[in-house]
C-alpha cells in the first residue's frame, strides 16, 4: 500500500465521521467552525465528503437497511463463502458466541416491535379535545386538528397534519419527543409548547416551558427558551418574543393578535365556531389586526373587526359573512 | 466557496451544466439567508441547500421525461437514460444488502437505528450498552465499508446522476 493510498484512507475516514456528525440535528459553533476548516483544508476533503454523504442519504441505502430490519434472521448469517479464511480456528470459537449475540439482537428487535404503539387522533371541527399519550404527555387539540402518534421504546414522534395543538410533554432523560409539522420539526425532551399550522407554508411555534429546538430544514435551526415563539413560512422568519402564561390563550377561547392577518384570525374562529366565518372579498384576509380577541364568541370578534377596519358583517343561515 | 460547491456537486454526480446553475442559486440563497439569521457552518448550510436544489431539479427533469415519453411515439428508439439509472440503483441495492449481511450484526443494528429511526448516538449507546463514541465508530466503519463495497463492485453510484 502506497503512502498516497493511506492518505486517501485517512481522508475517507474523516469524511465518514463528518457525515455522521453533520447529520445530527444540532451542532455547536465550535464543531461548525471545525467542519468549515476541514472542508477548506484540502480539495479532496469535499469530494470524499460528497461521496459519503450521497451514500448516507441515498434511497438505496434506505431500502437496503429496511430490508435488513424486516428480516433480521435472514441477515444474520455468516456463511458467506466470500469471507476470507483468515480467522481459522478462532473463527469457529467465535461463531458460537456470535450465534448467541445474534439471537439476542433478534429477540431485542422483535420484543421492541411489540412495544411500538401507533395511533391517530382527530378533533371534530368546533370542539377541542385533550388526549393523554401512552408516555403520559398531554396534548390539547384545537377543533379540526389531526395527528398521528408513534411511540417506541427509543422515540416519541408526532406527525401534525393540520390545525393547532398544545403539547405538555412528560419529561424523559433520553427519549426525545418530536413533532413533525410539514417542513418543520420540533424536538424536545420535556416542555410545553404550541404548534399552529396556519397555512400550507406557515408554522407558528410558541414555548411555554423548557427549551425547544425547531428545525425548518435547509440547515435552519433555532433553540427557543420558554416565553419565546417563532413564525416560519415562505422563506421568512419572524420571532415572537411575547409568549405569556403557561398555556396558549386559544384553550380559554382567547387569541392574542400581534400584526396578525384577518385571515389567520378568521381561521382561529372557525376552528371553534359552529358557524364558519367567510370573507366576501379574499383581499380582506390581508388586513392586519393587533389585540386580544375572544375567539369563542365569533360575533364579538366580528364586531371588533368591523369597528377597526370599517367593515360590515351579517349572520346568514349557515355562516357569518364579513364584507366591505 | 463557489469552487468548493462545484466540487461537491460534481462528486455527487451532478452534470456540469446543472452543477453550475445549482451552485449559482445556492450562493444567492446563502447570501439572502446570512442577512436574516446566524449561520453555524457556512459549508454545511451550502451543501444542504445544494442537496435540496438538486432534488428539485431531478424531480423536474423526471416529470419532463415522463411527459416526453407520453406524447412521443419513438420512445423505443431513444436510449432511455432512466433505464440505466434503474439498473444502477438495483445493483447498488444488491451490493449494499450483501455488504450489510456480511457486517457484524451490532454494526448493522446501529446503522438501522441511526439512519432509519434517526436515533441519537447516545440513545443507541444506552440501548445497546456501549458508549456514544463506540456507536460513532460503528457508523463510520459501516459507512466506509458500504462505500468501499460500491467502489469495488464498480457501481457508478451517484444519487443525482
Amino acid at each position: 500500500m502506497t503512502a498516497q493510498r493511506q492518505e486517501f484512507d485517512v481522508i475517507d475516514r474523516e469524511a465518514a465521521e463528518w457525515v455522521d456528525r453533520m447529520n445530527r440535528p444540532l451542532h455547536d459553533a465550535e464543531v461548525a467552525a471545525e467542519f468549515d476548516r476541514w472542508i477548506m483544508g484540502d480539495p479532496r476533503h469535499v469530494e470524499s465528503y460528497a461521496r459519503h454523504q450521497a451514500l448516507w442519504q441515498s434511497g438505496s441505502l434506505r431500502s437496503a437497511l429496511e430490508a435488513a430490519e424486516a428480516a433480521p434472521d435472514d441477515f444474520g448469517t455468516f456463511e458467506d463463502e466470500a469471507v476470507p479464511n483468515w480467522a481459522g480456528q478462532a473463527w469457529k470459537q467465535f461463531a458460537g458466541f456470535a450465534a448467541v449475540a445474534l439471537c439476542l439482537v433478534v429477540v431485542l428487535s422483535m420484543g421492541a416491535r411489540t412495544l411500538v404503539s401507533e395511533s391517530s387522533y382527530a378533533a371534530a371541527r368546533g370542539t377541542s379535545r385533550e388526549v393523554v399519550l401512552p408516555d403520559g404527555s398531554k396534548v390539547r387539540m384545537s377543533g379540526g386538528t389531526r395527528m398521528d402518534v408513534r411511540i417506541t421504546p427509543w422515540s416519541r414522534e408526532v406527525a401534525l397534519h393540520n390545525g393547532e395543538a398544545f403539547f405538555d410533554v412528560a419529561h424523559e432523560k433520553v427519549r426525545t419527543f418530536s413533532v413533525n409539522a410539514g417542513d418543520s420539526r420540533v424536538t424536545v425532551l420535556g416542555t410545553a409548547f404550541d404548534i399552529d399550522l396556519v397555512d400550507s407554508q406557515t408554522r407558528v411555534v410558541r414555548v411555554y416551558r423548557g427549551l425547544v429546538s425547531v428545525d425548518a430544514g435547509a440547515g435552519r435551526q433555532w433553540r427557543l427558551p420558554a416565553g419565546n415563539g417563532i413564525e416560519v413560512g415562505g422563506g421568512r422568519v419572524r420571532s415572537l418574543g411575547d409568549v405569556r402564561g403557561d398555556h396558549p390563550g386559544w384553550i380559554d377561547g382567547w387569541f392574542d393578535a400581534d400584526d396578525t392577518s384577518v385571515q389567520q384570525l378568521v381561521q382561529r374562529i372557525n376552528r371553534g365556531s359552529d358557524l364558519p366565518v367567510v370573507l366576501a372579498d379574499p383581499g380582506l384576509g390581508q388586513l392586519l389586526v393587533t389585540g386580544r380577541f375572544q375567539t369563542s364568541d365569533p360575533e364579538m370578534v366580528l364586531e371588533a373587526l368591523a369597528a377597526i377596519h370599517d367593515l360590515q358583517w351579517r349572520k346568514e343561515k349557515a355562516r357569518y359573512v364579513l364584507s366591505h | 466557496m463557489r469552487s468548493t460547491l462545484l466540487r461537491y456537486l460534481r462528486a455527487r454526480g451532478a452534470r456540469p451544466d446543472v452543477a453550475d446553475d445549482v451552485a449559482q442559486e445556492t450562493l444567492a440563497r446563502l447570501i439572502a439567508l446570512s442577512q436574516t439569521q446566524q449561520i453555524g457552518s457556512l459549508f454545511a448550510l451550502a451543501f444542504r441547500i445544494a442537496d435540496n436544489l438538486m432534488i428539485d431539479t431531478r424531480r423536474r427533469e423526471m416529470r419532463q421525461e415522463t411527459q416526453h415519453s407520453d406524447d412521443v411515439d419513438d420512445e423505443w428508439e431513444s436510449d432511455d437514460p432512466s433505464l440505466d439509472r434503474i439498473l444502477d440503483s438495483r445493483r447498488a441495492l444488491d451490493v449494499l444488502s450483501l455488504c450489510l449481511r456480511r457486517m457484524p450484526p451490532l454494526r448493522r443494528e446501529v446503522l438501522i437505528r441511526r439512519r432509519l429511526n434517526h436515533e441519537s448516538c447516545r440513545a443507541i449507546g444506552e440501548d445497546l450498552s456501549m458508549s456514544a463514541k463506540a456507536v460513532e465508530k460503528h457508523i463510520t466503519r459501516g459507512l466506509l465499508d458500504l462505500r468501499a463495497a460500491l467502489d469495488r463492485a464498480g457501481v457508478d453510484f451517484a444519487e443525482f446522476a
